[in-house]
């Protein structure tokens, strides 16, 4: 027989498997459709690779470090050659004319290179007030509308700065739970969220979502398109470059 | 059952009340995040937490004492975390609950929780990282991990505090090797744990010495006990871990009074070893976790109250003790929910029937993920080990809301 606190117990225990059968009993999964990679390497010599961008006149990309390390690569990631200064915590890089951008997401700065000679131009000061190491994962220049837009990271806040990265707009991108990278290419605006492992195929004027996919990589972080328009991510905990294929053909 | 049908109703009105407030375009709002400072050489971060709960112990008949019926604060805590240009980082984490509650009654409330959670250095600028201060041990994955990032309002048992310390004072040493598979602590330490600040060194002048190794695949793990990733390749970590003292006492010394906990372990006159290994899976939300943590005391005394009046040809010089928890989740986003069952098993000592199990449940409605949560866990002791630990309550549920900022 039980007794009265056995009884309790039993009630209180069929309460909680009743509502998570509720719970998942209301849950309708999504046909989401999943991008795979076609290969990918070990990129040996940059710790925690976290973003990569595709430079059109040298055919070379240009790979960040969590390490504060700022490499050029060929197209199978090997080094070319490394930059002199270092920062403290680089997560996002972005190429424009003769320079390279990069975002130092810690102490809220951007480091402007030399491409030719890798050598430091300038350091600008950018404003993020959230946690530590939840800043700026991104950094892109929008041709859509001539300015450079960093994301950070969580909240996900889309900031735009004009070439002397003085600040134009900011909004809310209320998707996704992080942003990790962000690459615009060819009118339109991508964006990784590594927590969903999911991108986000944007407009690139007012960054609303026109499609999005699943992604097969583990803490995606960096991203860039390549001289065919395929898609290479970076994963920082995994130290690898993953080799996509180009993207579906997106949806109006 | 009146308060806990009161507390079902003001619970789906909150949930309610704060999908109106953090709706799905508000729920990474910037006030669920750390405030960053940055000045030319130095960025500095304050972050905490709030959090509390109600809770309801129901108890065996026979019992009156109603004063776990009602509600408690968990947390109000306020962590510095700071990182300079040239590698450094530092951090200050003080729990404001604990610092009053030792202070208003003389640190004999929770002597183990002394206020401070962190107060420490290290350098990051070598492949071997260097930490000098006071954190968290690199021992036991349960311990590591913050509990405030799962349905639980509280540690498993086993690794909550009472059996060994969870932070103390030392040098600790960690590198990854491998591609990052192979993760490496070492370091020494006080031993006093967290009665460091109460008592500092003991008499005998020697260290806590802890090593653990880990095997994480395909890469770096963090310790987060849950799949929030919601990954969609297998990932694992495997993990080996020691520490061994031996504070033998010079005559005439003896260790502070709190220093050995509830159950006389954390701390003791004489060598201590305690050994195990955790292992966590993760895919597709789901994350399954087991930790075994053993002990081998070999008391100095052979009258030691350990050895519970039993001759050496008993006892044979020692006392084991230890157990396992295992424990599986579901995360999903899509509901914003967690849902956590948990097992435990332990005995403090091998010389009495000191055997204990818990089962623990746990679910949590995310409305901003961990930063802003409601949280409902229920536990029932499944063994209870009526000599060593008798219990007046044979459950106990608690329901509360948290801030993370």
């Amino acid at each position: 027989m039980y007794s009265k606190f056995k009884i309790h117990h039993i009630y209180l225990l069929q309460i909680f498997l009743v509502f998570i059968v509720v719970i998942l009993l209301s849950f309708k999964p999504n046909k989401e459709q999943i991008l795979k990679y076609n290969s990918n390497v070990y990129l040996k010599n940059i710790p925690e690779p976290s973003d990569i961008v595709y430079d059109s006149q040298s055919n070379h990309f240009y790979i960040v470090s969590d390490h504060g390390k700022l490499f050029e690569c060929a197209n199978d990631g090997k080094i070319i050659r490394k930059a002199q200064k270092e920062g403290l915590d680089f997560e996002g890089v972005e190429v424009k004319d003769s320079f390279i951008y990069v975002s130092d997401e810690t102490p809220r700065k951007v480091y402007q290179y030399r491409k030719s000679d890798l050598s430091l131009v300038k350091i600008f000061s950018v404003k993020c007030g959230g946690a530590l190491n939840k800043a700026y994962e991104s950094i892109t220049y929008n041709y859509t509308k001539n300015c450079f837009v960093m994301i950070s990271q969580q909240p996900a806040i889309i900031v735009e700065y004009d070439e002397q990265f003085n600040e134009i707009s900011r909004k809310k991108f209320n998707i996704g739970r992080d942003i990790s990278a962000a690459r615009w290419y060819n009118g339109k605006f991508y964006i990784i969220s590594s927590k969903d492992a999911c991108l986000y195929v944007c407009e690139a004027t007012k960054y609303d979502v026109q499609q999005y996919y699943k992604i097969n990589v583990i803490n995606a972080e960096g991203l860039a398109f390549d001289a065919n328009g395929k898609m290479l991510i970076t994963s920082d905990d995994l130290q690898r470059l993953y080799f996509f294929n180009q993207l579906p053909n997106i949806k109006q | 059952m009146k308060k806990l049908l009161f507390l079902a109703i003001a619970t789906i009105a909150i949930t309610n009340l704060c999908n109106a407030q953090f709706s799905e375009f508000q729920r990474s709002d910037s006030s669920t995040s750390g405030f960053t400072f940055s000045s030319e050489n130095n960025t500095m971060q304050i972050g905490g937490r709030v959090s509390g709960y109600y809770e309801n112990r129901f108890l065996k008949t026979g019992y009156t004492n109603l004063s776990h019926n009602g509600w408690a604060v968990k947390d109000a805590d306020l962590d510095l975390l700071g990182k300079t240009n040239n590698h450094f980082v530092y951090e200050f984490h003080i729990s404001l609950v604990d610092i009053i509650a030792a202070a208003a009654t003389q640190n004999t409330a929770n002597p183990a929780n002394p206020g401070f959670k962190a107060a420490y250095i290290s350098y990051e600028g070598w492949k071997v990282h260097v930490k000098f201060g006071y954190d968290k041990l690199p021992f036991s994955q349960g311990s590591i991990s913050d509990v405030y990032a799962t349905p639980m309002w509280s540690h498993a048992n086993l690794y909550g505090g009472d059996l060994f310390s969870r932070r103390d004072f030392g040098l600790t040493f960690n590198t990854r090797l491998l591609h990052n598979h192979i993760n490496l602590y070492g370091g020494a330490y006080s031993g006093m744990g967290e009665n460091f600040y109460e008592y500092g060194n003991d008499a005998s002048g020697t260290f806590e010495y802890i090593g653990r190794i880990e095997y994480c695949f395909p890469g770096k793990m963090k310790y987060h006990p849950l799949d929030e990733e919601n990954t969609q390749k297998p990932t694992f970590r495997i993990a080996a871990n020691i520490r061994y003292e031996d504070k033998t006492q010079p005559t005439g010394q003896t260790i502070g009074v709190d220093a050995p906990g509830a159950y006389g372990l954390r701390i003791i006159n004489g060598k201590r070893m305690v050994y195990g290994g955790d292992f966590i899976a993760k895919y597709k939300g789901f994350s399954y976790l087991f930790e075994t943590d053993l002990m081998k005391l070999t008391p100095a005394n052979a009258t030691d109250p350990l050895f519970e009046g039993t001759s050496n040809a008993v006892n044979g010089g020692y006392i084991k003790a230890g157990g396992f928890v295992t424990g599986l989740n579901y995360n999903s986003d899509k509901l914003r929910s967690t849902f956590s069952v948990n097992y435990e098993d332990f005995k403090t000592d091998d010389l009495t029937v000191s055997e204990q199990s818990w089962l623990y449940f746990g679910y949590a409605y995310k409305v901003s993920g961990y930063n802003s949560v409601l949280k409902a866990e229920y536990y029932i002791p499944t063994k209870e080990a009526t000599l060593t630990n008798p219990l007046k309550y044979s459950g106990q549920i608690r329901i509360g809301y948290q801030i993370v900022f």
